[in-house]
């Protein structure tokens, strides 16, 4: 995995004061974030953890590795996005959202129990894998499966509806849901990466970290 | 004309249909298994879709996979190619229910010459003779066997659906035909999702004669001339050609006229391959129709100057032929060779992996119809046609001799092909008088013509 590591800040209610009150708490913000920032990413760097969340003196720092679905080491020279943009400029008036969106670069089958192992790049890392898609059709999350709910290997956690008949989207391991790749509603090819599955012993220890961190 | 027309093939085909569609001025989406990921249409694609794993029968050939993609794209219509989903007219039915054209004949029409014994019996009516063939699909093996003591072996064992050679047997006695029956239904099976089999007289000195017809939703209809595909290897065709050299002009002509009046008279609709058993004799047995776009299309190609992929699709969105029988001319002599990724030297043993260098052959009169490139994988998962070589010139002679060339400047490196089988074939006298028949290459043992042709 690459280093890349994005941080997002969330200013909280201790900068919501007077005009002079926002330029110390700005001051203080900037001060921690010089501080934390750089142990942070050093410790998301050194556990491999896919995202860290700190709260102190009412802020609150959270860091993320890229997901899959943003990396760009499954683009190949067929860029389906590429292709949906062609498609738009080309005055195209498409009825299904499949072209506008231009479909995302697709994995292997799931989790390497189909398709020619190896490959292509698995959507697989040391702390989550993707629920890829079953068909060619239209996703929906299954409404029970929110990010952060825990599933095991197996679980339906959405579907993919061709023709009126809906495959089930099964986690590929133990773990948390976490975020959608794709949006509900969205139109999907086959293999294509749908839901990151963090790995339960992963997703443990980041709340083990970032409790401590509170602290 | 349609909006987009989604490509549910592969390969050279897949290829071919998204050129006639930029021609045409019309979108087009590739669909592909997630073997094809890497191939040629895919990526020289405007858009591309993955239908399915490798497995055809998850993918190319699962009619829902199909429709699905080609309705979250935004397709109004299905180029189904050849092979695969081309001739399921269950699969045409269903591509209209959801609103979209089935790119080839209606789903009545193909209803009407889905069946083969059906449309031997239509096409009969309508004055074209026939080969004696079982009543229906065989039931079971006391119904084979009772059929085929009717019409008297030698018979040939052939799958309802598809072609291609595969699923069909030519058998000589009861004991053979039980021991082959169980083989062709898992191949056709393997091959098309169906194994219903029928049987058809085997007539021992054949030439395979077939006649290209176009009809279109007003019925109006031409043919546009024969080919001639009796170099086989097991029942699939390796070499194509027009004129044939089996007939003289006046029976060419008297054939395809009679077959383009039995098409038209008969409903048919869009463009259609009539096929023909030519007898020592020169007499005729129709045997089957073709209901969509065929490998050797390009031979007519060469000789008409008519785009038969883009006719394909003109007829299917509605538009009237735009020509009758005299604006259709015929020039000169064409020459298909398939380039099978299939290794003479093993017994025909079907190759796959990297295409290390290719090079395409060129000149005067020469096409070269192929979806490789240096560097591509081919995948073990489907047929072996790597592509088509096909050469035309003013004359038989001549398209042979610029054949030569071509076949020896053809570079595929990595995957062991047929090339040698063709090479072969333009040094055997049989071939080059023009007397070929069905079984001139497995008569001999293919071992056995190679090795006459390097005696030389």
């Amino acid at each position: 995995m690459p280093g890349a590591i994005r941080s997002e800040t969330h200013e909280t209610a201790a900068a919501n004061g007077s005009a002079p009150d926002r330029d110390a708490d700005r001051a203080a913000i900037a001060g921690s974030i010089g501080e934390l920032l750089p142990a942070l990413i050093a410790k998301l760097g050194a556990t491999g953890l896919a995202e860290l969340e700190v709260r102190q003196n009412g802020l609150r720092v959270r860091l993320r590795r890229p997901t899959e679905g943003s990396a760009s080491r499954d683009r190949r020279s067929t860029d389906r996005a590429d292709r949906g943009d062609r498609a738009a400029r080309a005055g195209s008036t498409p009825t299904g959202p499949a072209h506008s969106t231009g479909l995302a670069p697709v994995g292997p089958g799931r989790d390497g129990r189909e398709g020619r192992d190896g490959r292509a790049a698995s959507p697989r890392d040391d702390n989550r894998a993707v629920a890829t898609s079953p068909a060619v059709g239209i996703f929906q999350p299954r409404s029970s499966a929110r990010a952060g709910t825990r599933v095991r290997a197996g679980d339906r956690i959405g579907t993919v509806d061709m023709l009126g008949v809906p495959q089930d989207v099964v986690a590929p391991n133990d773990g948390v849901v976490g975020a959608n790749l794709v949006e509900p509603g969205d139109a999907v090819e086959y293999g294509q990466g749908l839901v990151v599955i963090e790995f339960a012993t992963a997703a443990a220890t980041a709340t083990a970290t970032a409790a401590a961190a509170d602290r | 004309m349609f909006r987009k027309i989604l490509i549910a093939n592969r390969g050279e085909i897949a290829l071919r249909i998204l050129r006639a569609c930029r021609v045409l001025g019309v979108e087009s989406v590739v669909a592909y298994s997630e073997a094809d990921r890497e191939s040629l249409p895919v990526q020289l694609a405007d858009e591309a879709i993955c239908i399915g794993p490798a497995d055809a029968k998850r993918s190319y050939l699962s009619a829902s996979a199909v429709i699905s993609a080609a309705l979250v794209t935004g397709c109004d219509a299905i180029h189904p190619g050849y092979g695969f989903l081309s001739e399921d007219e269950g699969f045409a039915d269903v591509v209209a229910a959801h609103g979209l054209t089935f790119i080839g004949p209606s789903s009545a029409v193909l209803e009407k010459f889905g069946s083969k014994a059906a449309t031997r019996e239509l096409l009969s009516a309508h004055g074209l003779p026939t080969i004696p063939g079982s009543h229906g699909m065989l039931r079971d093996e006391l119904h084979a066997l009772s059929e085929a003591e009717r019409i008297g072996y030698p018979v040939l064992i052939k799958p309802s659906a598809g072609g291609g050679g595969k699923g069909m047997r030519m058998v000589r006695t009861a004991r053979e035909l039980e021991s082959s029956l169980r083989v062709c239904r898992s191949e056709a099976k393997a091959a098309f999702g169906d194994d219903s089999l029928y049987l058809e007289k085997w007539l021992d000195e054949n030439r395979h004669v077939e006649i290209q017809v176009a009809v279109d939703r007003y019925g109006h209809g031409v043919h546009l001339g024969e080919r001639d595909c009796s170099v086989q290897r097991r029942h699939q065709k390796i070499i194509e050609e027009s004129p044939t050299p089996a007939l003289s002009d006046a029976a060419r002509l008297e054939l395809a006229e009679l077959a383009a009046r039995a098409s038209v008279t008969a409903g048919y609709e869009n463009i259609g391959t009539l096929e023909f058993l030519v007898d020592a004799a020169g007499a005729f047995y129709f045997i089957e129709i073709n209901c969509r776009i065929q490998v050797e299309h390009p031979v007519t190609e060469m000789l008409t100057g008519i785009d038969m992929v883009a006719l394909q699709i003109r007829i299917a969105a509605g538009e009237p032929l735009g020509f009758s029988q005299p604006d259709v001319s015929f020039r000169g002599h064409a020459i298909e060779f398939r380039i099978n990724a299939e290794d003479p030297a093993h017994d025909f043993r079907p190759g796959a992996g990297l295409v290390e260098r290719y090079h395409a052959p060129g000149g005067p009169g020469v096409r070269m119809d192929s979806h490789l490139f240096s560097g591509y994988d081919v995948p073990p998962f489907y047929d072996s046609l790597l592509g088509k070589l096909i050469v035309w010139g003013p004359d038989r002679p001549t398209a042979i001799a610029r054949s030569r060339v071509a076949l020896d400047e053809l570079v595929v490196e990595g995957v062991a092909t047929n090339v040698a089988i063709h090479q072969a074939m333009l040094l055997n006298e049989t071939f080059l008088e023009g007397r070929m028949t069905t079984n001139l290459l497995d008569r001999v043992g293919s071992a056995a013509f190679l090795a006459a042709a390097a005696r030389g």
